[in-house]
């Protein structure tokens, strides 16, 4: 580990100005950050520590909308009673993350902008995540690699709450040095065609202070599937974060979001325009894991992912029926 | 069957260093703190096979705290124990594993270690590599070491290890169905909690070693004869220690460079491994690649079975590098072909059952293949087909493995839950599977002293360790049962060659049996010396001692034996497998703590669910890294993962050992792998033929 020096903010102006002189990370929950310094790959000569600012892991209803600061552990966001009332999806995914341990420590704004956890980035490949020119993935062992939105890495988002968030519609709230802004989820994540370097569109100076939520409304369900390698302590092989309003049996409108197939948290606009106005059986279930699929471009190792994505659509699909 | 009760023998007891143990009291090697001593770490290969063209130490040695550097240049020790048929240095030249140590930096504080470790400068010049133990032997393969990739035998030839019986082209041409398949098992880690540490502290020309060790004996030893000194100048100290699973045996690389660091510095050295080091740079389990065939009568009886294995040992030969399983069948013509291959994968050695778990699942899931297709009841075919005789010649001393089978069949209800295979309705289909497993418990050498002072206390020098499998109390139990009072009465002195004679190490499962009966022999001679002298008085002391080294038994082999009976629930349409139900039936002879021998039965049946599901280093195949190493990525077996494991033991009568005891610790990961890639055929009427069943494996077969 390269020595460096903590930082501890007063306040969020103070954050982002720390970060703006330069190699500073910023550090919440620590679970994740730690380990990568430790494997050096990360060297931050400053870890700016978020957890010295107050209110930064508060949950505020503001007229109707649902406001949840960043620091949010991921274990208090599952056990809070409206999130799991209104918000299912999140406090579900919430849950799923990692073990009691991480998510103790880790944080909501941390999950969302973890770092990916294929194995060649982790492992200090010289990869295009790592300041290389390659992504060792495609022509490697990509069994647990993108099938969507790849090229050219091919690393799967490995938040849990990301697809949780975009399939609420969320907004996220972002501080920088020329002021606040406020990023839909569906926007904040960002392919790497755009840039293999990066996940999101935050620059290293920026802090995802919060996120809002929509009003909660009558009718909504919502749950998050997720498929894991063991029961539990890994990624999501394939995950699904679904919201669908519903007038009693007849599906209003849907927002379908993958999670662990694509390098941006995966929505499925075909799917969702199929359910709306529909009433939810099994064909349309069917037809509905059908439609997830199409597009998919697997790699010569992860081909399984296509019918198990197609598949636990369905299936979370009835769940909520 | 059962055997006599006895008095202290045979009674669930909590482990003597228990509430130590779980209040953080227990002082492990890591928590050794030796004044003024420094820090080590050890800077390995990033290549698979690479020749070291030059090595620049001099920034590293510029910077302030660091105390010594060793590579090849100014340290040649041979680390006898870590090669047993090439010259293995501490620092080798080629490295040939990612992995592979190039230089060991001691320095004032781990992070000005770590720095060094990084301003070393290695020039590599990058050789071929080859990971898969069959394409090793091709004529076209980079040789690894001198003379080629197939390691030599014991003798120096480079020939596979044949065992021949009967007349394989008999009993292939004789048979009804010759059934021929493939499987394969790939590299894991022995994933023990406990990482590598070892302290090295000099006294003049004495050397104490607080080591993390499965044998303090075999590690004095070793240690004295790599470093030429003689034995009494060794010490080695390991009091408490957080597992090893067979990755702790004699001494390892790190002890030694921890001496060499220490004597150069002057200074005592704590050298310590990552996780990841930990899981790349020590070794795990060797992959295999197994072909069968298996010949039978129409009836079901066995004619022939034939194995040509492949065992990847990586670059050094530390282990057997065997595939066992074949002799747990009756069948009068045999013949096992197995290359021991050395590759550029971690070294591949002792890991719990080495050759075994790997091996049943091989065989176990081509008997149960063969039960399918005779439509036999894979158990009667088990009943019909269990070896009786080892090797069909010698009678075992004491065989269980019938009442294992049935006993075990009865506990789990095998005939409601076995069906025909692949029958469920629903997407998520439920199925049973059963295997057999057996694992050598021979008797022999081992030591022990026992006491007797004048306030009428008992002091049991044993030189255990206690790996996790409390040897602590087992030794306790021994002495107290012998001696005829109670545990309480009884002080066990262990895990240090300056208190403790010698014991044959935390290997093989050979602590019950071998210092067990040492420690049976010591308090028989204790007791004839009260018969002789009275009880000691005041300050007297008496003292038995004993070397015991028993007959082996004539004409019989001893073993131990399980089957166990594993229930999952597939979901064919996500590929997830999850073990619902799980029962294990062991004959270990006489139990000495039925609490402690059924957590191992636990332990080890978790372990090879774990090996069965989803354990793997995995490597990338262009540049032979490995990918997983860690309890992330080589996906360990979590609280959640592990079913409920109901033991059962079936005590036969043994007339060797202490008390009657077999052995248990390894025999309990035999039969796991494959009785659980039985059930989960039973379940889809697919068979994944090589491990771990992933999903992907899963859905593909279902495909």
């Amino acid at each position: 580990m390269k020595t460096f020096t903590n930082a501890n903010p007063k306040d969020i102006r103070e954050a982002i100005t720390l970060l703006s002189r330069g190699n500073a990370s910023i550090v919440g929950g620590g679970s994740d950050l730690l380990g990568m310094v430790k494997e050096r790959l990360m060297s931050p000569d400053v870890l700016v520590n978020l957890k010295s600012i107050r209110g930064l892991d508060k949950v505020e209803t503001q007229s109707g909308k649902m406001k949840i600061g960043g620091l949010i552990t991921l274990d208090a966001l599952s056990h809070d009673a409206q999130i799991r009332k209104n918000y299912a999806v999140l406090a579900e995914a919430a849950e799923s993350v990692g073990t009691p341990q991480i998510r103790n420590a880790g944080t909501l704004a941390g999950n969302v902008c973890q770092r990916p956890w294929c194995w060649y980035y982790r492992n200090g490949f010289p990869c295009l995540k790592n300041g290389g020119d390659k992504c060792f993935s495609a022509s490697g062992e990509n069994q647990l690699h993108a099938i969507f939105g790849g090229g050219p890495s091919y690393i799967v988002h490995p938040s849990d709450t990301a697809p949780a968030l975009v399939a609420l519609d969320a907004e996220f709230h972002v501080s920088g040095p020329s002021g606040d802004r406020v990023i839909p989820a569906g926007q904040f994540f960002q392919l790497p065609r755009v840039d293999a370097a990066r996940e999101n569109v935050l620059a290293p100076d920026d802090v995802l202070v919060a996120i809002t939520l929509p009003a909660a409304r009558p009718g909504v369900r919502s749950t998050y599937h997720k498929v894991l390698d063991r029961e539990a302590w890994t990624h999501a092989v394939v995950s699904v974060a679904m919201v669908l309003e519903m007038d009693k049996q007849i599906c209003r409108s849907a927002r379908i979001v993958l999670g662990g197939v694509a390098p941006i948290p995966w929505r499925l606009p075909r799917v969702e325009a199929m359910l709306a106005g529909q009433r939810i059986t099994p064909e349309l279930a069917a037809k509905a894991g059908e439609a997830a699929i199409v597009g998919a471009r697997p790699l010569a190792k992860n081909k399984y992912k296509v019918p198990l994505t197609q598949n636990v659509v369905k299936r979370t699909l009835l769940s909520l029926a | 069957m059962s055997v006599t009760p006895l008095k202290t023998v045979g009674h669930p007891t909590q482990r003597i260093d228990a509430v130590k143990r779980v209040t953080g009291t227990a002082t492990y090697t890591g928590d050794i703190q030796v004044p003024g001593m420094l820090y080590a770490r050890v800077l390995r290969s990033p290549h698979a096979h690479a020749r070291i063209r030059k090595i620049d130490t001099s920034k590293a040695q510029a910077l302030p705290g660091v105390k010594a550097i060793l590579t090849r240049e100014n340290c040649d020790i041979v680390w006898s124990s870590g090669d047993t048929r090439n010259k293995r240095y501490l620092f080798n030249n080629p490295v040939r594993f990612a992995g592979d140590a190039v230089a060991a930096i001691a320095a004032t504080d781990r992070h000005i270690a770590e720095e060094a470790m990084r301003q070393i400068e290695v020039d590599y010049e990058v050789l071929p590599f080859v990971l898969d133990p069959e394409h090793a032997l091709k004529s076209d393969a980079f040789a690894i070491q001198p003379g080629g990739n197939l390691s030599p035998n014991a003798k120096g030839q480079h020939e596979p290890d044949i065992f021949r019986h009967g007349d394989i082209d008999r009993g292939l041409t004789t048979a009804d169905r010759v059934f021929e398949d493939h499987y394969t098992s790939v590299h894991i880690n022995n994933a023990q909690l406990e990482m590598r540490v070892s302290i090295a502290q000099w006294d003049g020309d004495k050397l104490t070693v607080y080591a993390s060790t499965q044998g303090i004996s075999n590690c004095r030893t070793d240690i004295a004869k790599d470093l030429q000194m003689p034995l009494e100048k060794v010490r080695v100290v390991c009091q408490f220690m957080g597992g090893g699973f067979g990755n702790k045996n004699q001494c390892h690389d790190f002890d030694l460079m921890a001496a060499m660091l220490s004597k150069s510095a002057g200074l005592p050295v704590k050298l310590e491994f990552t996780r990841k080091e930990d899981y790349v740079a020590v070794h795990g389990r060797w992959p295999t690649k197994q072909y069968y065939k298996i010949g039978v009568a129409k009836d079901g009886t066995l004619t022939g079975i034939q194995l040509r294995g492949y065992s990847g040992m990586g670059p050094y030969r530390k282990g057997a590098g065997g595939i066992a399983g074949v002799e747990l069948y009756q069948c009068p013509n045999v013949e096992t072909t197995i290359y021991p291959v050395y590759t550029n994968m971690a070294v591949s050695a002792n890991l719990r059952g080495p050759a075994y778990p790997q091996g049943i699942f091989g065989i176990e899931s081509l008997m149960d293949h063969i039960a399918y297709e005779l439509k036999i009841d894979p158990l009667e075919f088990r009943l019909k087909n269990m070896t009786r005789k080892y090797h069909d010649e010698l009678p075992f001393t004491s065989n269980g493995l019938e009442d294992c089978i049935r006993r075990g069949a009865d506990a789990f209800e095998w005939k409601k839950r076995w069906h025909a295979a692949g029958v469920g309705a629903g997407p998520v289909k439920r199925g049973a599977g059963m295997a057999m497993g057996a694992f050598g418990s021979a008797v022999g050498r081992s030591s022990a002293v026992v006491k007797l002072d004048g306030s009428g206390k008992y002091h049991l020098h044993v030189g255990v360790t206690d790996v996790g499998t409390a040897a602590k109390t087992t030794m306790g139990l021994i002495a107290a049962e012998e001696l005829g009072v109670p545990l309480e009465k009884i002080e066990v002195i262990s895990g240090d060659t300056a208190l403790c004679p010698y014991s044959v190490g935390e290997s093989g499962s050979r602590t019950t049996t071998h210092t067990g009966y040492a420690v049976v022999q010591a308090a028989k001679d204790l007791k004839r010396q009260i018969a002789e002298k009275g009880l000691p008085q005041g300050s007297e002391v008496l003292t038995a001692s004993v070397n015991a080294d028993p007959a082996q038994p004539k004409d019989a082999a001893r073993y131990s034996f399980a089957a166990h009976f594993a229930e999952v629930e597939v979901d064919t349409e996500t590929g997830h497998v999850r073990v619902i139900k799980y029962v294990a039936a062991h004959d270990s002879g006489r139990i000495i703590n039925p609490l402690t021998c059924a957590s191992q039965v636990k332990g080890g049946a978790t372990m090879g669910i774990g090996m069965a599901l989803h354990e793997e280093l995995l490597y990338d195949r262009q540049t032979g890294v490995p990918l997983t190493a860690g309890y992330y990525g080589a996906r360990v077996m979590t609280h959640r993962d592990t079913p409920d494991v109901e033991v059962l033991f079936v005590e036969t009568e043994d007339a060797y050992g202490p008390f009657g005891a077999k052995s248990i610790g390894e025999s309990t990961i035999v039969p796991s792998v494959a009785a659980v890639g039985n059930a989960i055929f039973n379940a889809i009427g697919r068979r994944v033929k090589d491990l771990p069943i992933t999903r992907d494996k899963v859905l593909g077969v279902l495909a």
